[in-house]
């Protein structure tokens, strides 16, 4: 049976191919926008993602910690949050020195005040602001523990620009949604409007709503698909093209190109779901 | 098989059809004649559940009164095979398509089933030599013996027609006339409404006359001997 309404929605589809045409070019221009955003979002995300992962939190140890009690404490937070890396007193001192650009300037200072420290490499689900603080409050609480350092006004701007950018996404998801929605609920109408009388003789014959409605819908989806798929070569050409200018453009990933083609379906097989069910009814099948 | 039992029609203040009471049974062939607007029409379309009665109960078959749901209505318009004037043929498929399309409507899907069944219709009615013609190739004849061929093709308990010689010169009304005879006499039920009184003759059924949404003349069962209009109508 599939074949024969697989036939049908081709003949659908050659006899208006106006108001078929008029859909994909509409449906595509919506979704190329759409795309873009999360292009844009995908790689500004990966960014993030990379200096998120770059995020580590720095504790200060108490200078009477011995060797023994140090030791401990790097197998516990290792445990609990991540990979650890002990700096030496003499080492900060070094690195300090270095970052200085001339050791000498600290030669006149007798005693090294830098206290030694480890270097927490966190886990990636504790890389967000809310855990983080908890996580530096739980680390303060150890006796060995000075000082719990992690940037924490920096973290809370990268997690917030993070957010904004799968919150923008969102919105413009479900704008571009309702716009495939509207477009294609209202192509499926004008489509089914003229073929009124053929709707019409089919249900005079007894055929039930499904029988009359699912090449509409199959052209809808099919609609939706193409419209996915030009969308999707010409955000692919557009990346290829600035690929070169922009270090690390990358385009969408397999997987989320298929999500975006399945959600265009998907919202076709609504609207044309919505669409028929009313009017269906108006044309009197 | 079917049943009108004091059946009224109003479309907003025009009275279609008053009090009209009748039945017919399986295998049987009434035939309505009436001139235009006498509501010859309205009872196909009521038979159909096209339109509801504004009082009165319609039983067809199994299907009793009141308003079906989508659903209902269509299984009841499967077991029914309906011929129109203006024949209602897909204008954009062939004749072999329009017909396979009754077919896949009832539910037989394969081609192994669709395609015996279309080729026997189109050789009940003499049109295999075009079951490949689109619509608009063949004469209004061959239109209607098409259509025809779409109504027998699941081989219907009843065979519905409106006006089925409207658009037909005389010698191609005649061989649609005797296509219905033929198909009645296999066993069909056969449902005619007409303004040509001789369809009525040469269909050799019952014939009950309408005048104005009223039965004025004719027998309200088949077991009923002929009475006068009033009493037919109730």
């Amino acid at each position: 049976m599939i074949g024969f309404y697989l036939r049908e929605a081709s003949r659908s589809f050659r006899h208006h191919r106006g108001l078929a045409y008029t859909a994909i070019f509409s449906l595509t221009a919506a979704l190329t926008l759409c795309g873009l955003l999360l292009l844009l979002t995908h790689n500004a995300r990966m960014a993030l993602r990379l200096i998120g992962d770059r995020r580590e939190m720095v504790i200060y140890l108490k200078d009477d910690v011995t060797d023994s009690a140090r030791d401990v404490l790097i197998g516990r937070l290792t445990d609990l949050y991540g990979s650890v890396t002990y700096v030496s007193k003499e080492d900060a001192w070094r690195d300090f020195g270095r970052q200085l650009g001339d050791p000498s300037l600290l030669e006149a200072v007798q005693d090294n005040p830098l206290p030694a420290s480890l270097r927490v490499k966190l886990k990636p689900e504790l890389l967000n602001t809310e855990a983080m603080e908890v996580t530096a409050r739980q680390i303060s609480q150890f006796t060995e523990v000075e000082d719990v350092r992690y940037g924490q006004e920096w973290v809370r701007r990268l997690d917030e620009m993070g957010n904004s950018l799968v919150r923008g996404t969102i919105a413009v998801g479900i704008t571009v949604a309702l716009a495939i929605i509207f477009i294609l609920y209202n192509t499926i109408r004008l489509t089914v409007l003229a073929r009124r009388p053929h709707v019409q003789i089919m249900s005079r014959l007894g055929a039930s709503d499904r029988f009359i409605a699912t090449p509409f819908v199959l052209e809808a989806m099919f609609e939706a698909a193409l419209s996915a798929f030009l969308s999707l070569a010409l955000i692919f050409g557009l990346q290829q093209a600035l690929a070169s200018r922009v270090v690390g453009l990358v385009f969408l990933s397999p997987a989320t190109a298929l999500g975006f083609v399945a959600a265009a379906i998907a919202c076709a097989w609504l609207a044309s779901m919505l669409a028929l069910s009313r009017v269906l009814r108006a044309v009197g099948a | 098989m079917i049943t009108f039992d004091h059946v009224t029609k109003r479309y907003g203040e025009r009275l279609a059809l008053e009090d009209v009471s009748w039945h017919m049974d399986e295998g049987e062939a009434v035939v309505f004649v009436g001139a235009n607007g006498s509501g010859k029409t309205s009872i196909l379309r009521l038979v159909t559940h096209e339109i509801q009665p504004s009082s009165g109960v319609v039983t067809v078959g199994t299907f009793q009164g009141g308003r079906l749901g989508r659903g209902p209505r269509a299984l009841l318009r499967r077991t029914l095979g309906i011929v129109y004037e203006d024949f209602r043929l897909l204008d954009d498929r062939s004749v072999f398509e329009n017909i396979a399309l009754a077919v896949r409507i009832a539910g037989r899907t394969t081609d192994a089933e669709v395609h015996p069944r279309v080729q026997y219709a189109l050789e009940e009615v003499g049109l295999q030599s075009q079951e490949r013609a689109l619509p608009h190739e063949l004469s209004a004849g061959e239109k209607q013996r098409a259509a025809i061929a779409r109504a027998i093709v699941n081989r219907p308990a009843v065979i519905l027609a409106d006006e089925p010689t409207g658009a037909l010169e005389d010698r191609s009304a005649a061989e649609v006339v005797a296509l219905l005879r033929r198909v009645h006499q296999e066993g069909a039920a056969l449902l005619v409404v007409t303004t040509r009184p001789e369809v009525a003759t040469a269909l050799q059924g019952r014939t009950l006359r309408l005048h104005e949404g009223r039965v004025i003349a004719g027998t309200a069962t088949a077991t009923a001997a002929a009475v006068p209009a009033t009493a037919v109508t109730g």
